[in-house]
């Protein structure tokens, strides 16, 4: 393996440990204080950390130390983790993401903002109240503050990078100096509880505590309480715990640097005990055993095997490792995932042997493939799918009876291949966590700049759909929810004068509602202004001045190209491209959008999305000779036009009357220009579609063949953009067939030239 | 001692007493419980957490089993491990025998 793939597998971790930083401090802000939240985001930036290290990504390294050891501050109680240190901290965690973005692509980071946070992350860490004053550090640091071991990825930042970017060389060595003085080392309390992962992954307690007693004069007792009887045992899980006292002057980070790799297999707890007081063991009525200098004895590995030498070599040379640590995290929990499932045979597995075996599965459980082969996967599997139904065609035109045994194996394959299909989109699929999560940096960053307080809730995010959906759900949402919280919410002042709460909540969620997901985006804002939108309006000449909207129609006016109600173009939004550009994308994905308000309760916005981009279910019809597929969540009822039911209107608009309400009838071979002159509708048949909007139309077709499921082939990808086209499909018989885009077809019968429509892709 | 009736058996340590060593030791303390057992600790080069567990265990199960459980030899690396994790054998060391 090179270091370019190590690396990039380092990329993809950081992205998880990001997400679950992000996630972690969300939890936190909700007023979660599980010790285990905390650690999950300490560990999460320090893993980056030390996969940074390892790549000499000083940036990353410098900002994640600092954020680090603010984290540390939270994580042993020194610092209470309220709402404004945990704005620091999430805008801290945006700032990493960042970081690591440019350390992948290139790029360059908002050197201004990462300083700020840096200098009030070093401020929280001191116990300074957020927001931080940019005063100069006090002496009077915490125990943290003694003497830094590691200073070297934190000095190495400091030197000026390739562009030009000189970090605060933030270190707690500064501090270390005056202390070292000091002829009393300070102590330590150290409660170290090994899991028994600890040793499945081949570390060694005695070992870590070698290390540890070589830090300095050490005292120490071992904790055999939950020692079972030997026949209740599992040899290999750990029972013993240990607490020790140790005086050093190495500081809190050489004894945490201890343990470093065992991190996260251990509970480790660390507290500063006052100076000459820690050491022998007063504090408690522990036992405590010193532990003599001269371990010389424990050095000689005259016959030791393997895999001790490896775990040896580990701790040696651990920053040069730290790479091939993170590269074989997979592998390694692959085989935990084993190792754990075989513990688990044993009936005493203890409650720490439980939580590796939970941990474990849970990451072994998946696998990292190349999007790139799934996506041929599952076009190869479209490709059996048109196969498969075009050898149910040329066997049924070649055998007409139709009870054969051919037959009954085709269906059977028939079915096989749907199976196939859906379980190769399956593997698409992927929760929408990701875009929700990007949304609340979004929400963060907008409620700064305008300065509302402003709580997102996030409901459904496991909620799944076809990743080329999601990859084009992100920038519509951002649009949405920058509205929401710039023109949706109100200002603190005006919330609190309408009697809600100063904190303003946007929702969004997500759910599965018969074959498509659906997003929906709710504010507890003002809701629209119907009479300033209406103005607008007719302002922009979009609707005559005595026209008559209803409400629903006047909110739907915001989705119109060039419609912006707020009075100042702010940076955010209001540039009057949002809703317009949110509508065309999520048409674009073979989407709807709806917008339900209500005054002073706030609106919601509601888009339904289909699961997939690949595959369609679709009613295949005939129009003027040709096969064209109408996407079936558009159709709500075909009907058999009555010649009574027709009516003229105008010069070339006809009416159909459908349960005494007259809805336009479009003949779809006219509009595509498949013929020169209209169809008789009584010799055809109707799809009463929905299109943008709400209203109904009712497009003319020839003939129905059938409903089936299509593979979508894109146009644009292999031909080019046709108007009025969605995309195409290919038959069982091996012809093309085309997708037909109704709202572009709707579109166009309402006047609009069908060559300046843009929609993209599928139609829904 | 308890119970004079069994056998005294004896059990020499395997000089690296790693992770991998903690299931055969169990394994052979298992097969031995009901005897008094003295065990010679003088090869051991090298011992790690789990096989300190599993002694200490043994210990535990023999002293409720009311057999002599004791350290005949132990090496000085067996010592300084043990003391090093705070792990009290004195009271094993055998005396009387």
């Amino acid at each position: 393996m090179d270091m370019n793939e190590i690396k990039e597998i380092f990329f993809q971790e950081c992205e998880e440990q990001l997400a679950e930083l992000e996630s972690g401090l969300l939890r936190l802000n909700d007023g979660d204080r599980d010790p285990e939240t905390v650690n999950a985001v300490f560990r999460a930036v320090h893993s980056i950390k030390g996969g940074a290290g390892a790549f000499a990504l000083d940036d990353l390294v410098s900002f994640a130390h600092v954020f680090e050891t603010t984290l540390d501050c939270v994580r042993s109680n020194k610092l209470e983790p309220t709402q404004d240190v945990l704005k620091v901290m999430l805008k801290s965690a945006d700032v990493l993401a960042d970081l690591t973005n440019v350390a992948r692509d290139g790029g360059s980071v908002d050197q201004a903002r990462s300083a700020q946070l840096i200098r009030e992350l070093e401020a929280l860490a001191k116990g300074e109240a957020p927001p931080a004053a940019e005063a100069p550090a006090p002496k009077a640091a915490t125990p943290k503050a003694a003497s830094a071991p590691k200073p070297a990825p934190v000095a190495a930042a400091a030197a000026p990078n390739d562009e030009g970017f000189v970090p605060v060389a933030f270190s707690f060595d500064d501090f270390g100096g005056e202390e070292e003085a000091a002829i009393e080392h300070p102590a330590y309390e150290v409660i170290f509880k090994p899991k028994s992962e600890l040793y499945t992954k081949g570390n060694e307690a005695t070992l870590l505590l070698r290390d540890l007693s070589r830090l300095g004069e050490m005292s120490i007792h071992c904790n055999m309480d939950s020692l079972p009887p030997l026949d209740q045992m599992d040899p290999e899980a750990a029972y013993f715990s240990w607490k020790v006292s140790i005086k050093t002057d190495r500081g809190e980070d050489a004894i945490r640097s201890v343990f470093e790799f065992a991190e996260w297999d251990c509970e480790l707890e660390l507290i500063a005990a006052d100076a000459g007081e820690g050491a022998d063991g007063e504090t408690e009525e522990l036992p405590m055993q010193p532990v003599p200098f001269d371990l010389s004895a424990l050095d000689e590995e005259p016959h030791a095997p393997l895999g001790v030498v490896e775990e040896e070599e580990q701790i040696a040379a651990a920053q040069a490792v730290t790479a091939a640590q993170t590269a074989s995290n997979v592998v390694q929990m692959a085989a935990n995932a084993s190792r754990a499932a075989a513990a688990d045979k044993g009936a005493a597995a203890a409650a720490a042997a439980q939580n590796n075996a939970q941990q474990a599965s849970a990451a072994g459980q998946t696998i990292r493939v190349d999007l790139d082969r799934v996506d041929r996967l599952i076009n190869l599997v479209g490709e059996l799918v048109i196969n498969q139904a075009m050898l149910s065609q040329s066997v049924i035109e070649n055998d007409s009876n139709g009870v054969s045994s051919i037959n009954m194996g085709l269906e059977e394959l028939q079915q096989l291949t749907r199976e196939i299909q859906d379980s190769v989109m399956a593997i698409r699929a992927q929760p929408v966590k990701p875009v929700f999560q990007r949304m609340a940096r979004t929400v963060r960053e907008i409620a700064d700049i305008t300065g509302k307080s402003v709580r997102l809730v996030t409901e459904g995010e496991n909620t799944e759909v076809d990743k080329t959906v999601i990859d084009k759900l992100a920038e519509p949402l951002t649009h949405m929810i920058r509205n929401a919280v710039d023109h949706g919410l109100e200002m603190p002042e005006k919330r609190l004068a309408a009697g809600k709460s100063v904190e303003g909540t946007v929702k969004l969620t997500a759910k599965h509602r018969s074959g498509r997901i659906v997003i929906e985006l709710s504010d507890d804002g003002a809701g629209i202004n119907r009479e300033k939108v209406r103005q607008k309006a007719i302002d922009n000449d979009l609707i005559a001045a005595d026209a008559n909207l209803s409400d629903e129609e006047i909110d739907n006016l915001i989705f119109h190209a060039g419609f912006s109600t707020a009075d100042k173009v702010s940076d955010l939004s209001g540039r009057g491209v949002g809703m317009d550009v949110v509508k065309r994308s999520i048409q674009a994905l073979g989407g709807r959008i709806n917008i339900s308000s209500k005054p002073g309760q706030g609106s919601v916005f509601t888009m339904s999305l289909p699961l997939t981009l690949a595959v369609l279910d679709g009613m295949v019809v005939t129009v003027a000779g040709q096969t064209l597929v109408v996407p079936l969540t558009a159709i709500v009822e075909t009907l058999q036009p009555d010649a009574a039911a027709i009516h003229s209107f105008g010069a070339t608009q006809r009416l159909i009357s459908i349960r005494n309400s007259f809805c336009p009838l479009v003949d779809v071979g006219r509009i595509l220009n498949f013929r020169a002159t209209q169809a008789n509708p009584v010799e055809g048949v109707a799809l009463l579609v929905e299109s943008e909007g709400g209203g109904q139309r009712a497009l003319m077709v020839d003939a129905i063949q059938g409903q089936r499921q299509v593979v979508i082939k894109s146009l644009e990808a292999n031909y080019t953009h046709v108007p009025g086209i969605a995309a195409a499909t290919i038959l069982g018989d091996g012809r093309v067939a085309l997708i037909l885009d109704v709202d572009a077809v709707v579109a166009a019968s309402r006047g609009q030239p069908l060559h300046l429509e843009t929609s993209l892709a599928a139609a829904g | 001692m308890a119970s004079r009736k069994a056998a005294q058996k004896s059990l020499s340590l395997a000089p690296v007493l790693d992770l991998n060593e903690a299931n055969t030791l169990h394994g052979k303390l298992m097969a031995l419980r009901g005897n008094d057992l003295v065990i010679d600790a003088s090869a051991v080069e090298r011992v790690g957490a789990l096989c300190v567990q599993v002694l200490m265990a043994g210990a535990k199960s023999w002293e409720e089993d009311k057999h002599s459980f004791a350290f005949s030899k132990v090496s000085d690396a067996f010592t300084k491990t043990t003391q090093l994790i705070g792990v009290n054998i004195d009271h094993l060391m055998a005396k009387e025998i």
